[in-house]
């Protein structure tokens, strides 16, 4: 008792910070480093990208481009329209400036300037430059958390936009990213365009993701192929969030299809692929 | 010295909580470099790992058990960052021990080139322990996200070696100032000689 009573005496004012900062530190990590996320918005916010810069990199003649795309797109609207009889209207996205890197080695995120406020929530979909970029994952006031589509926990289906062979793609820590198909023989060649595919839960299907460099059918247990991707991600500067909500796929023939069951992990995306025969 | 004679209590006082807030203010200032990138501080897209540094630097005076302890509240801190898994508790409460328990008397001087060295052998531990961590994942559960144990092994030799190196190079820039302030900090608060 006596002894305990000295090291009272002795070590109060230690004991009792330590529990302080360690209660602070633990909510902080629950509140996924919200604080020090705004803190770091608030310290490098002279030296974000500017407007200016946003201006030089949307030129006129990106500008024509998109207008052309815009009105393509609303052909293509309507032109599924009249073939599927369903509309799915376009959601605007939020433009957000790249303001850091993921804070641990074994990690790909990106920091991006906007959060909660500007309306965003987590699993929203952010693309860049040139393509997929990756998901949301944790959300602050005025910052976000982008999970990159390039970080090994992270799951994309995909679908090779000209044959529409399906997998999914598993990133791996660089601007390459691998694909697995659920085909035995699936129909791919170096060169063709992976964009994500409809059985994507966590994705809006057809955003391009990158075009395929390397091929190695001959792998097992499934056939796999590496894709390059196409938005830059060491040095994207500004990206796109578009507000979208996980949903549930209604498998158009289950039966025939083949359930590739993938663990419910942050950043995966549960994908079923259907099966040619 | 006649500085630590003539500090009143008053004095001492401040002193204490200025030293709380250099703590505090210098592992914030660890903790939001993090995420940044600034030219010479990448190398191979890995960043430098400034929390151990820190930790580096606070070990290196201190008993085992404070350093263990700091190196959990800041392997949480870092956690919150980025994510739950591989956690980073585990290396940092090693690190703070191991460097604290280093006879550095026995073994090595303390200077800039021995906290370098000590950074190095320190990030390379810590980053052994966040493969062993993704490996036994890989091991107890057939369903891991990551991809096979040998990319993540070859994943942890660029990670390991060049956090490594980049973090013994930026090392005496946390090292130098803290280890300054404490032993002036120490001479302030160290009993009257008579």
């Amino acid at each position: 008792m006596f002894a305990l009573r000295r090291w009272w005496n002795q070590y109060a004012l230690k004991a009792g910070l330590v529990v302080l900062v360690m209660i602070a530190a633990l909510s902080m990590r629950d509140s996924g480093g919200a604080v020090i996320y705004e803190m770091y918005r608030w310290v490098t916010r002279p030296f974000h990208p500017g407007p200016s810069r946003e201006a030089m990199l949307q030129s006129s003649y990106a500008q024509e481009l998109q207008q052309r795309l815009v009105e393509l797109e609303s052909q293509n609207r309507s032109l599924r329209q009249i073939v599927e009889g369903d509309s799915s209207p376009a959601d605007e996205g939020t433009p957000a400036a790249v303001i850091g890197r993921s804070a641990g080695d074994w990690w790909q995120q990106i920091i991006i300037s906007r959060g909660a406020q500007d309306g965003i929530t987590p699993d929203d979909v952010v693309t860049g430059p040139g393509g997929l970029v990756g998901r949301v994952i944790a959300v602050s006031p005025n910052s976000s958390r982008v999970l990159l589509v390039s970080d090994p926990t992270s799951r994309v289906g995909a679908r090779i936009s000209r044959s529409r062979a399906t997998g999914y793609i598993q990133g791996s820590m660089g601007q390459q990213v691998v694909m697995e198909f659920f085909d035995k023989i699936p129909d791919v060649k170096v060169g063709d365009v992976v964009t994500t595919s409809a059985y994507s839960k966590l994705f809006p299907q057809d955003i391009p993701i990158g075009r395929v460099v390397a091929l190695d059918l001959a792998k097992s247990p499934a056939p796999e192929v590496t894709v390059e991707l196409t938005a830059p991600l060491g040095i994207v500067e500004w990206v796109e969030v578009i507000p979208f909500e996980p949903r549930d796929i209604t498998m158009p023939e289950t039966r025939d299809t083949l359930q590739e069951v993938i663990p419910n992990r942050e950043g995966t995306d549960a994908v079923e692929g259907d099966r040619t025969p | 010295m006649t500085i630590s004679r003539s500090v009143s209590l008053g004095q001492r006082r401040r002193y204490r909580w200025i030293n709380i807030g250099l703590v505090m203010g210098s592992a914030l200032l660890c903790t939001l470099l993090l995420p940044m990138r600034l030219p010479g501080m990448v190398l191979f897209g890995v960043a430098p790992s400034w929390l151990l540094m820190w930790l580096v630097a606070w070990s290196v005076q201190r008993s085992g058990v404070e350093g263990a302890i700091v190196g959990f509240i800041l392997g949480l801190v870092h956690d919150g960052l980025t994510g739950y898994f591989p956690t980073h508790t585990l290396g940092l409460t090693l690190v703070g021990f191991l460097t604290a328990r280093i006879q550095k008397q026995r073994f090595i001087q303390e200077d800039f080139v021995s906290v370098a060295i000590i950074v190095f052998g320190m990030t390379v531990i810590a980053q052994t322990i966040m493969a062993l961590q993704i490996t036994a994942y890989h091991l107890v559960s057939s369903t891991s996200p990551y991809p096979g144990v040998p990319a993540i092994w070859l994943q942890h030799q660029r990670i390991a070696l060049s956090s490594a190196i980049l973090s013994s190079l930026w090392a005496p820039a946390i090292y130098y100032p803290l280890s300054r302030w404490w032993a002036h900090y120490e001479q302030i608060m160290a009993p009257p000689s008579n």
